[in-house]
Order: C-alpha cells, then structure tokens, then sequence
C-alpha cells in the first residue's frame, strides 16, 4: 500500500528525512515523534506534496508527487489551522470535493455527508472564522474523508479538541480504519501522524517513532513499551552521602552504572528500577542515611524518545 | 496494491479538470466578494472617468477626442487592467500559503494545475468587468462621438488587456511567490513598458506592442502617425495581434502550470 525506501529529504542543507525505510500495509499505523521531529516532512513525501531527494516513495504501486491516479485516492488532514475566514465548512469541503473530481449534486451531497459524519451538521453554514477551533479541525477532517479515500492521511488531527470530541472523532478515525473500501475491494489504510502516544494507541495503531529525522522504532505499541521497558532506566536519588550509598548498591537490584550531579545527587541505571528503589530504602534505613528524594527514570514520552534514540544509536542508558 | 485502472470516478479526466478549474475560479471570485474588494473595483472604476473628466474641466481649448481616445487607453487597459491583475493574479500562490489552504488543494489531483488556471479565470473576469465598466463609464462622460464603436474597441483591448498580463504576472507568481507583487512590478516595467517600446525583435513577444497596434488600426490612425511613432507599432493586421496575444498568454501560462506542478514548499514548522 505504502513504502518507503532509503527516503531523505532534505531542504538545503536542513535534513527533513533520513534514510527512512519503512513499508505499511492496510489498517491504522501511528507516526509517533516530537514537533520537529519530520512527521510533516513523510507525509508531505507520502501525500505527493514534496518529493524525496534520495530514495523511493510508492503509494499504491507508484509515484504520489504529481500523480494525480494516486492523489484522488489520498485524502489529507494537514496540521495547520484553516484560516480561510468568510468561507462556511458547506463550501470549504465542497470545493474540496469538486477538486477532487466530482461535480455538481454528488459533490455537494458529499460534502453533506461528509459534515454530518464529523459532527458538524448544525454549523455547516457558519462561517469557519466563527467556529471553535475543534469545530474546523472537524472540518478540515470532512474534506479529507469526503471523497472516500483508499488512505486518509492526518496531521495532529486532534489538537485543539476537548476531550468529548476527541473521543468521538478518534472512534469516527478508528471505524473508518476498520471498515472496508467498496472501491478498493479491500481495508482502508491510515495514517496518524502526532506528538502524543495515548492519541495514538487509542486508534489501537501500529507505530512507527520518529525522530531527528529518522526513522527509530517500530511495531505495535505493546513492542514499542517492551523495548523501552528492556533499555536500562534511571533512578535519581538525592541524599546526603550519595557516594556511600552508591558503593551499598552497586552489584545488587540490576545497577548498571552510577553517576554523581553535584554533590548530593546519584543517578543509579537498572532494569529493575522498582527492585533498586526498595534497595535503596532499604539501606537509608540501615545506614542512617537522608534520603530526600528518590525520582524514578522519565516516563515521558519525550524520555521514551530519547532513550530510543540512544537504543538506536547503540549507546546504553 | 497498484493503482487500479479503472475507478469510482464517473467523470472523465477532462471534464474533471475542467470541473476542478472553474470550482477554483468559483471560489476565488467568491472570496472577491469582500467589501474592501468591492471598494477597490468601485475606485477603479471610477478613476478613469475622474480623470478625464477633470482634464476635460481644465483643458482651455477643449479636449481633442484622438487624445482623450490615447489617454482612456492608458488609463483602462494599461493602468486599470495591471493594477487589477496585480491584486488578483499576483498573490494566486502566496495567498493559499497564507491562508494554509495550499496544502489542502495542492494533494487534490490536478489540483496545482487547477489553481493556477481558476484563479487565472477569476483574475481575467474580475478585472476584465471593472476595467470595462470603467472604459464604459469614462466614454458616457466624454461624450466622445461614435461611443459604441469606441465601447467596441475597449471591450476588445480590456479582453487582450486582461488575459496577457495576468498570464504575464502567473510566472512571478509560481516562481517567487512571497516576493510576486514586487517582481510583477518589475516585469509590467522591465517586458511591457522597457522591451515594449525599443524598436526591435523583442518588443514582438510584448502585450503592450500588441494592443498599441490594435488601437492604432481599429482608431484608423496608422496613416495619422508621425515617421517616429511608426516604429512603436506592428503594421500587420489585427488577426496577428490578437493571435500573438493568445499564443503569448498560453505559452506563459503552461510554463507556470509546469512550474507549478513540480514546485515544493517546505512545511515551514519543519525547516
């Protein structure tokens, strides 16, 4: 369905992409990375809006940059806001539609429907400038589905939602992944591109994690946690004798390695972070020793990140 | 999974396209509909008729109607015409990344081909009507005689008018789009009013040249011009001049449908 081959992309001396080679069949797939990270970059590469300085992009079998075979099977949500003012969404996805290859009464009902599936049936003749932002990220998200696309392709297509319309328009994203395309006589393909892991695993997506530019992990999210989980992690202690305590737990709850920050820090790597935190209480207690603080590794998603990327450079903890 | 031959597309690619084109026109001349637009079509309008009303007002002896004739025609045509498609044609690409909607019609097929066309459209009816209802309001108040044939000629020249420059502005326009207004200035001075005016091979691939010399066959004034003022027109018949402008204006406007087609613009968040 998509692939990707050895793709870089590269804006003057600026890398957008490197060397990402990545294939992804039917179904829902992640593309989880930081802002910067060159999501926009691979589906700008994906959707036919730039092409790859090095390498092969297929979508369908071919070429998307200037094939417009391919294009009309595409449908695109981009990140960035709409700020077309005076159009209504009635007329923004209509004018997508006609685009698309269709006229006239067919293009409008479309549009109709396509407004109504996405919640936004009440406002479809206001003006966009007069809509919350959630409410044009839904219309932007018509447009994209509108013309029955084989592949739906969104950018951060949740920011800016409160909570309830997020969760409708994640289960709408979700059960138009699932469902199958008439036309194509197959399953439909999508792709989320997005900054936040829980937007992902709620499409139950595939993943693929990005950053820098490439390409550093992939799998389903329950892989991509057993990896992350295998990698050392860190625990932080503050205390008053930090280098005491560090010889009382090197060699015991899986420590790796130990490092000192100032002179009352240790940060302690193990794959057994809860085992050394229960060591280390252990032996404050034991040893008298004051213990302030004791932070586990950084479970965020920018921590993940980056210890994938030191996973994918080969560097330990 | 390749791309199957055939599809749930009813329409064929031509009528698609053409489809596609005149729902970009339909919406630009939408997006026109504003009232600091309609403000502006209403000064142009205006200004020729304005002028010559006050230069007619301010004239001692009367003004001779072949000067008021060359004066219109610099004043619709030229100044209404330009100032126009400066406005309307210039900003076809810059517009649509201001407004984040490029990305959004850039992945349609077809459509980068189909912006540049439909809003070629839009820009050429736009200026086209306010330059002609400016030419026709300008020739009621000079009270010209024969106002008809004169409203005939004018309609002729604004149509010309109007579809060589704005495929004239589609250039800068897809090739430098931020920088578009600034470079159609510069080509409206450097091609039309520089190149138009030399004596030589190159003044040929000009709209100016074009039009100076329909207006001078349709006023009947060749047998009239002094030996210099000659060389600033093309003595062959009107059908060439009309022909020359629709070859120059779909040469310029394929080879900025070209450019289009293969440009990329950068997710700017990215760089």
């Amino acid at each position: 369905m998509l692939s990707l081959t050895n793709v870089t992309k590269l804006y003057g001396s600026v890398i957008g992409v490197n060397d990402v080679t990545v294939e992804l069949g039917a179904g829902a797939h992640g593309l989880l990375g930081p802002n910067g990270a060159g999501k926009t970059t691979l589906l700008g590469l994906v959707t036919g809006q730039l092409r790859p300085t090095m390498g092969r992009v297929r979508v369908f079998g071919a070429r998307p940059f200037a094939n417009a075979r391919v294009l009309r099977r595409i449908g695109f949500c981009p990140a960035a806001d709409l700020t077309e003012r005076r159009a209504t969404p009635r007329d923004w996805v209509g004018y997508l539609v006609r685009l698309s290859g269709f006229r006239g009464r067919e293009a409008t009902d479309r549009a109709d429907r396509a407004l109504d599936r996405v919640g936004l049936g009440e406002a479809v003749d206001r003006p966009l400038s007069t809509l919350s932002k959630g409410m044009r990220q839904r219309a932007k998200l018509a447009g994209a589905m509108a013309h029955d696309p084989d592949l739906l392709v969104l950018d951060e297509p949740f920011d800016g939602l409160d909570p309830v319309a997020r969760h409708d328009l994640v289960g709408l994203v979700r059960r138009w992944a699932v469902s199958t395309d008439a036309a194509a006589e197959g399953p439909r393909t999508l792709l989320v591109a997005s900054h936040l892991l829980h937007e992902v695993e709620a499409l139950h997506a595939g993943l693929a994690v990005i950053l820098g530019g490439r390409l550093v992990a992939s799998g389903t999210a329950a892989e991509i946690r057993d990896m992350v989980e295998a990698m050392p992690s860190e625990i932080r202690v503050r205390c008053d004798a930090p280098r005491r305590l560090a010889g009382l737990v090197c060699g015991t709850a899986g420590a790796e390695s130990v490092r000192f920050e100032g002179d009352d820090v240790l940060v302690v790597a193990t794959r057994q972070p809860r085992l050394l935190a229960e060591r280390v209480a252990d032996v404050a207690v034991e040893e008298r020793l004051q213990v302030w603080e004791v932070l586990a590794g950084d479970r965020s998603l920018e921590g993940i990140f980056g210890r994938l990327v030191r996973l994918h450079r080969g560097v330990g903890a | 999974m390749n791309v199957p031959q055939a599809d749930r597309f009813d329409a064929s690619p031509w009528a698609a396209a053409v489809g596609s084109v005149l729902a970009v026109a339909m919406f630009q001349i939408r997006r026109l509909l504003s009232w600091q637009r309609l403000l502006l079509a209403g000064l142009g309008v205006v200004f020729p008729a304005a002028v010559m009303m006050a230069v007619r007002r301010t004239a001692r002896t009367g003004l001779d109607d072949d000067l008021a004739v060359l004066m219109l025609y610099a004043l619709v045509p030229e100044a209404v015409c330009m100032l126009g498609l400066l406005v309307t044609m210039c900003p076809a690409v810059a517009d649509e990344l201001e407004r984040g909607t490029w990305v959004h019609v850039a992945v349609r097929p077809g459509g980068r081909r189909a912006l540049l066309l439909g809003t070629y459209l839009a820009a050429v009816a736009w200026t086209g009507a306010v330059a002609l209802l400016a030419a026709f309001l300008a020739l009621a108040i000079m009270q010209v005689p024969q106002p008809l044939h004169l409203a005939g000629i004018f309609a002729g020249l604004v149509a010309l008018s109007t579809l060589g420059r704005a495929a004239l502005f589609s250039l800068p326009a897809v090739i430098m789009p931020k920088r578009a207004l600034v470079a159609s200035v510069a080509a409206a001075l450097v091609v039309e009013y520089l190149a138009g005016f030399l004596p030589a091979v190159v003044n040929q691939a000009t709209v100016s040249l074009r039009l100076r010399s329909l207006l001078v066959a349709w006023m009947q004034w060749r047998q009239r011009l002094p030996p210099e003022m000659q060389m600033l027109v093309d003595p062959q018949p009107p059908w060439v001049q009309i022909a020359a402008v629709a070859v120059l204006s779909v040469v310029l406007v394929t080879v900025a449908a070209v450019i289009l087609e293969f440009r990329q613009f950068p997710p700017s968040d990215e760089i």
